[in-house]
């Protein structure tokens, strides 16, 4: 087994190569040529497939883009190269089960098989999205006290007592420790202390990272994010929050959010980057489990046609040949108080629970804007819920997705997207309840989802 | 061969991102006597326009452009010199120069990236300077190589701020009038360009490049 004493020794002493030939001559072109050897192509109206082979030719293509490309040290501007063996261990040795939480808020994910019989879970915030500290708690609190959500998460507090956060700063330290105590607190309030979390989520260097790994703060049981960069990349910065999870024994989240439209090109492409990402991730993150969430290089969203094919077609490919822990992100374009939100959160929980993933979310309004509530969630969970108690097959699942893409998809084409209104204009942040007319709007879309078929 | 069949061939070149293709395209253009302005407006920029189509109808990605960007600095490389000797300060009226960087903490580069491309396809001599880089290397770099504009990219919030840094190191040292600056990043709206005294942001690479030129002055 791959010592991390060997990622790091490699970083420092493997092939040199500038940044921009390994994007270019390595990734890029490796995976036209890939694409083009195991003839690989997406159907903007298939975006759930059911095609066995497929979904072997993508996952053979990352293994072989992985093996031959290993992983990149931007620190160093040198090669991490990594044998067959050892990619061929960290599938072995990937999680199968990981308890998160604890008590009797204690979950166990687990690696999802295609029609597995277990439901998945739902992690509940809208993770990385700015917010407030004013309205932080209530904010989480909105996704916490949902009974469907198994584990939380949250958006990332951008101003701490009237101070601007800035990355690196010793300010990331207050406001990654305030984050989690705000979360420790929520949880607290709505009976849930036990529950497991994907937190941290304020620490945008490893700075804040380290600050947070004490009982008091981030628990053993709960995860934390260990970036990759694009495409295929570590830095020093990722490679030592991976590091300091090996003695305090935090969760390790991989998060490689490959760009549907960048380096990979088109959705094919980008799927077997995602597939490569995954299996280094193993060695370099040493990962836990994956978040997988590719982003659209112009609309940023998950719920592109394009993107939701990627979902689809990474989680099928190792539901199918190397069971692992997926929790696939749902990022919407549009933000609360929109009914185009809850269209767009239903396509991908959907696409997502039927393809052999757990659910996070919802990062709603692309996660730029605090736009963001608890509601969104629990649709996510009971649409996800639903299409696994009907046992839904993926051809009825890309039927009903095909359905309700025509009700979101124009907002890709707003100029000023569709942000819809912060958490403040949707909630009553005493009571923390949705205020009746984004009440009114979830049970509506509810209806016609049920009047589409979904047993909700 | 005639003037046109040259400044297709050329235009073709930048199109599929052949490098070698440009150069050897542009060289016989320039032995065929045919106008250096010509090669640069009819050739080279129509190549690069139809690749920056392209993207936007998402039939070419980031590689499409990189490749574009790499044939365009080859062929530029044989075009600059002969188009120097024949205009007469020509060198300002075909591009300006750029310094390109995603701001401190942020590591964040496909945006960057690919604005850097477009902005380098339309003729814009661009310095990139990567990643996570501090305000006061951008600023020296700038004055070094005597840009005209400096592009700033951040994805995360939390480093936005940087951006709003630099334009008050530029004020504090008297040279804020040298420069355009225009910001960038998924979290940066118009609001946010005002609010730290940019002079312009863009929502997509495309619109950056329109937005360089009309700031560069230029007309077409």
């Amino acid at each position: 087994m791959l010592n991390y004493l060997d990622i790091l020794d490699r970083a420092n002493s493997g092939p040199y190569i500038a940044e921009q030939n390994w994007d270019l001559e390595k990734v890029a072109m490796t995976t036209r040529r890939l694409v083009k050897k195991y003839k690989l192509t997406w159907d903007k109206n298939d975006l759930v497939t059911d095609d066995a082979s497929l979904s072997e030719a993508i996952f053979s293509a990352g293994y072989e883009m992985a093996v031959e490309l290993g992983s990149y040290s931007r620190s160093t501007e040198r090669i991490i190269e990594l044998s067959q063996d050892e990619i061929d261990s960290g599938i072995r040795n990937m999680p199968q089960a990981v308890v998160m939480g604890e008590g009797k808020d204690a979950r166990t994910l687990y690696a999802r098989h295609l029609d597995d019989e277990r439901a998945p879970l739902f992690f509940g915030g809208s993770p990385g999205t700015p917010i407030p500290e004013k309205i932080f708690l209530a904010n989480v609190i909105s996704y916490m006290q949902e009974p469907l959500i198994d584990l939380a998460t949250c958006g990332t507090l951008v101003e701490v007592d009237g101070r601007e956060v800035r990355t690196g700063n010793p300010i990331e330290i207050v406001s990654t420790r305030r984050e989690l105590q705000y979360m420790r607190q929520g949880l607290k309030r709505v009976g849930r202390a036990g529950m497991g979390m994907l937190a941290a989520q304020s620490s945008v260097s490893e700075l804040g990272d380290l600050a947070a790994a004490h009982p008091d703060y981030l628990r053993k049981c709960d995860s934390h994010l260990v970036p990759m960069l694009n495409e295929l990349k570590m830095d020093h910065r990722n490679i030592s929050r991976a590091v300091n999870s090996l003695e305090y024994g935090m969760v390790n989240a991989s998060l490689p959010c490959v760009i549907v439209g960048g380096l990979g090109g088109g959705p094919a492409g980008s799927a077997v980057i995602n597939v490569a990402s995954y299996l280094i991730a193993n060695l370099t993150c040493l990962a836990d489990y994956h978040i997988l969430h590719p982003i659209h290089v112009r609309h940023i969203a998950t719920s592109t046609r394009d993107v939701l094919w990627v979902i689809n077609a990474t989680a099928q490919a190792f539901a199918r040949h190397a069971p692992s822990i997926i929790v696939a992100d749902i990022y919407p374009k549009s933000g609360t108080g929109t009914k185009e939100l809850l269209y767009e959160t239903a396509a991908n929980a959907i696409v997502n629970a039927v393809s052999g993933g757990h659910l996070e979310g919802v990062g709603a309004a692309d996660g730029n804007k605090p736009n963001c509530s608890g509601l969104e969630a629990r649709l996510m969970a009971e649409v996800a819920l639903a299409t696994h108690k009907m046992k839904m097959s993926r051809k009825d699942a890309n039927a009903l997705v095909l359905q309700i893409l025509p009700k979101y998809e124009h907002v890709f084409e707003l100029e000023n997207g569709n942000l819809g209104k912060s958490f403040e204009e949707v909630y009553d942040l005493q009571r923390i309840e949705p205020l009746d007319f984004w009440q009114k709007m979830y049970e509506e879309v509810r209806t016609e989802l049920k009047d589409m078929g979904l047993k909700l | 061969m005639s003037e046109n069949v040259h400044l297709q061939a050329i235009a073709a070149a930048v199109i599929d991102g052949e490098a070698e293709d440009a150069v050897e395209a542009t060289q016989k253009a320039i032995n065929a006597n045919v106008d250096p302005l010509e090669i640069l407006n009819i050739g080279l920029m129509e190549g690069a326009n139809e690749v920056g189509k392209r993207f936007e109808r998402s039939e070419y990605f980031l590689p499409e452009l990189m490749l574009a960007g790499r044939a365009l600095k080859g062929a530029m490389e044989i075009v600059k010199p002969i188009l120097l000797a024949k205009y007469s300060g020509a060198d300002s009226k075909v591009k300006g120069k750029v310094v390109s960087a995603t701001v401190h903490t942020d590591i964040h580069d496909i945006g960057k990236n690919i604005v850097s491309s477009m902005l380098t396809a339309a003729g814009f001599e661009v310095t990139d300077m990567g990643v996570d880089v501090p305000i006061k290397s951008i600023i020296d770099k700038a004055e070094e190589i005597e840009a005209s504009v400096i592009c700033l990219s951040a994805l995360l919030t939390t480093s936005m701020p940087f951006m709003k840094d630099l334009i008050k190191l530029l004020e504090a040292r008297g040279i804020r009038q040298k420069y355009v600056v225009l910001v960038g990043g998924a979290s940066v709206n118009a609001d946010w360009a005002k609010a730290i005294g940019a002079d312009g942001t863009a929502k997509n690479a495309a619109d950056a490049v329109k937005l360089a030129r009309e700031k560069m002055g230029y007309t077409s």
